[in-house]
């Protein structure tokens, strides 16, 4: 849908700033990520999680939540795909960098 | 790949900060975005024709409130929000006008006021025909009423900007147009408005027509005064042209022998028709008063004054209205001038003298009829005849030199001939009269020019002393 990429690109640009911070906390966490020795998410909650943003993207892609709320969670789910990808690319770049400690662990 | 499923189910504290990240990013962007919304969904709209377009952004849906002029308008308009970069709904709130049926636009003008009801077909011209009304009407309000509506004739702008200017000519009435049909009521401001306004109508734009055009205009008045004491006869009121201006002031100069013609006429449209034709012999019956009015109003002819005596009055009371074009009115009011005191024979002579000395008898050319142009002139020297009841009168005929003698002899006793019929017929006495005739034999200028022929031909009174 062309219309859709055209409101993506206009909220890209209008938003660029706060994307833009989307993706750095996103780097940063992916960076860390990878050697942190914490808890992860246990499957069960990852595929709840995923349940969760899935039925939220289908609200978005439905428009069926009206107006500012509607707005807002456009807003949330572009944040939070850019902040994925920054997690991915801090991950996959720490990974690449700094082999042993992380696979040592 | 099985590194990253690993790492992600370690992203998530970064979701605390995203979180906070998403709300401030909520809680600054929402009102700028929607204001940038708002403005791109006004400018995407500004081509398209809408009356009271209202649009309201929340978050990236858009409301669209307006009155469209047809459906086609309608959808134009929300598409083009749609097309919008970053609109995510348009909330169609859009309606069409309603659609009069029939179309109807009047224009009503009092002496004060314009007031425009009906309907308008579009913002645009319901602002035209306000302008329009504005200018052509210098200094009357204008009040405009009209409720924008579809179903407007095609040309209507052209049509109704056309009755605008007939209204500007009336004083007050109404203008009416009802689909393709156009109906006039009022009073026309000037004399010749109404023709001006059904010549304009004419010009209406195709497929419009009139369906009634009921135009009064002011009644067209002429007026002649014959005042014997200034010897003056006045003109005042309207004529149709100059042609005609010209033909009532020769036909003047030729019917009154003495009075000094004021002429105040003024040209002006609206002539009844056959005007010249009833205003000529009209003049004529004036000429035979002593003292009078004239009036012409529309197609009524007002005649009011003082006959010179009491055959005359009957004369122009039956005759005067078979000389008038079909449908004119006469209105005579003809009294008898109290016949003046009887006066000696030398007196009488010095009268005849007088008034011969000022017009002359005229006839047809070359015959022995009467023009009735000199009617005004016998009925004066008929009245000096019956003021000396005691003598007798030989009426003179003479004639140019022109032609052979015995012709003009011939013509000269008919003419004189003619002379005393009239008299006769105006109530006096056959026997009082002799006709002669003189021919060429006494001329009183030299025959060798015009000017010197036509005062030869003449017609002379001479008064004896009955034995």
């Amino acid at each position: 849908m062309s219309g859709e990429g055209a409101a993506v690109m206009f909220l890209a640009t209008f938003h660029w700033g706060w994307l833009l911070a989307a993706l750095l906390l996103g780097f940063a966490m992916g960076w860390i990520a990878v050697v942190h020795r914490g808890h992860g998410v246990s499957k069960v909650v990852a595929r709840w999680l995923a349940a969760l943003v899935a039925a939220l993207l289908a609200a978005a892609l439905a428009r069926v939540v009206p107006g500012r709320f509607g707005y807002w969670l456009d807003l949330g789910l572009m944040l939070l795909a850019i902040y994925l990808i920054g997690c991915a690319i801090g991950s996959w770049l720490r990974d690449r960098l700094l082999p042993g400690p992380a696979n040592a662990g | 790949m099985r590194g990253l499923v690993r790492w992600s189910s370690k992203w998530w504290p970064g979701t605390i900060p995203l979180a906070i990240l998403w709300a401030l990013a909520a809680w600054t962007s929402t009102t700028p975005l929607e204001a940038e919304l708002g403005s791109r969904s006004t400018a995407a709209l500004k081509d398209i024709l809408l009356d009271k377009s209202r649009v309201t952004v929340s978050g990236r849906d858009v409301t669209l409130a307006a009155d469209a002029f047809s459906e086609d308008g309608r959808r134009s308009a929300v598409a083009a929000i749609e097309a919008v970069a970053g609109v995510r709904l348009v909330d169609d709130e859009t309606r069409l006008i309603p659609e009069a049926r029939p179309f109807v636009w009047s224009a009503e003008r009092d002496v004060v006021r314009l007031t425009l009801t009906g309907s308008s077909p579009l913002p645009a011209s319901k602002g035209k025909l306000l302008e329009a009304a504005r200018a052509g009407l210098g200094g009357v309000e204008v009040v405009d009423q009209t409720k924008l509506s579809r179903g407007a004739p095609p040309h209507f702008d052209e049509a109704a900007l056309l009755a605008l200017d007939q209204v500007a000519k009336l004083k007050d009435g109404k203008i009416t147009i009802s689909d393709t049909r156009i109906s006039l009521s009022g009073m026309a401001r000037e004399l010749g408005g109404r023709e001006a306004i059904a010549a304009a109508l004419k010009n209406l734009p195709e497929g419009f027509s009139v369906a009634s055009n009921e135009v009064k205009a002011p009644p067209y008045v002429f007026q002649a005064n014959k005042d014997p004491v200034a010897q003056t006869l006045t003109f005042t009121g309207y004529v149709p042209d100059n042609s005609v201006h010209g033909a009532i002031v020769a036909a003047a100069g030729r019917k009154f022998f003495s009075e000094k013609v004021v002429d105040n006429l003024k040209a002006s449209l609206g002539a009844p028709a056959g005007f010249a034709n009833a205003v000529v012999p009209a003049l004529g019956a004036l000429s035979r008063l002593s003292t009078g009015t004239l009036v012409v109003s529309d197609r009524e002819v007002k005649l009011s004054g003082d006959a010179l005596y009491e055959a005359a009055s009957a004369q122009l009371r039956a005759n005067l209205i078979k000389d008038f074009p079909q449908g004119w009115q006469l209105k005579a009011e003809i009294s008898v001038k109290p016949a003046a005191a009887p006066v000696d024979a030398t007196v009488c002579q010095q009268l005849f003298s007088e008034v011969l000395g000022k017009g002359t008898v005229r006839f047809e050319s070359g015959r022995s009829n009467l023009d009735p142009d000199s009617a005004g002139l016998l009925d004066h020297l008929t009245e000096i005849a019956l003021r000396c009841p005691a003598t007798n009168i030989e009426v003179a005929g003479h004639t140019d030199a022109d032609g052979d003698n015995a012709a003009n002899q011939t013509l000269s006793e008919k003419r004189a001939q003619a002379v005393v019929d009239y008299l006769v017929k105006a109530g006096l006495p056959a026997s009082r009269f002799s006709a002669v005739g003189y021919g060429s034999a006494q001329p009183v200028a030299a025959n060798d020019n015009d000017e010197g022929k036509a005062r030869n031909r003449r017609i002379e009174f001479l008064v004896k002393e009955q034995p």
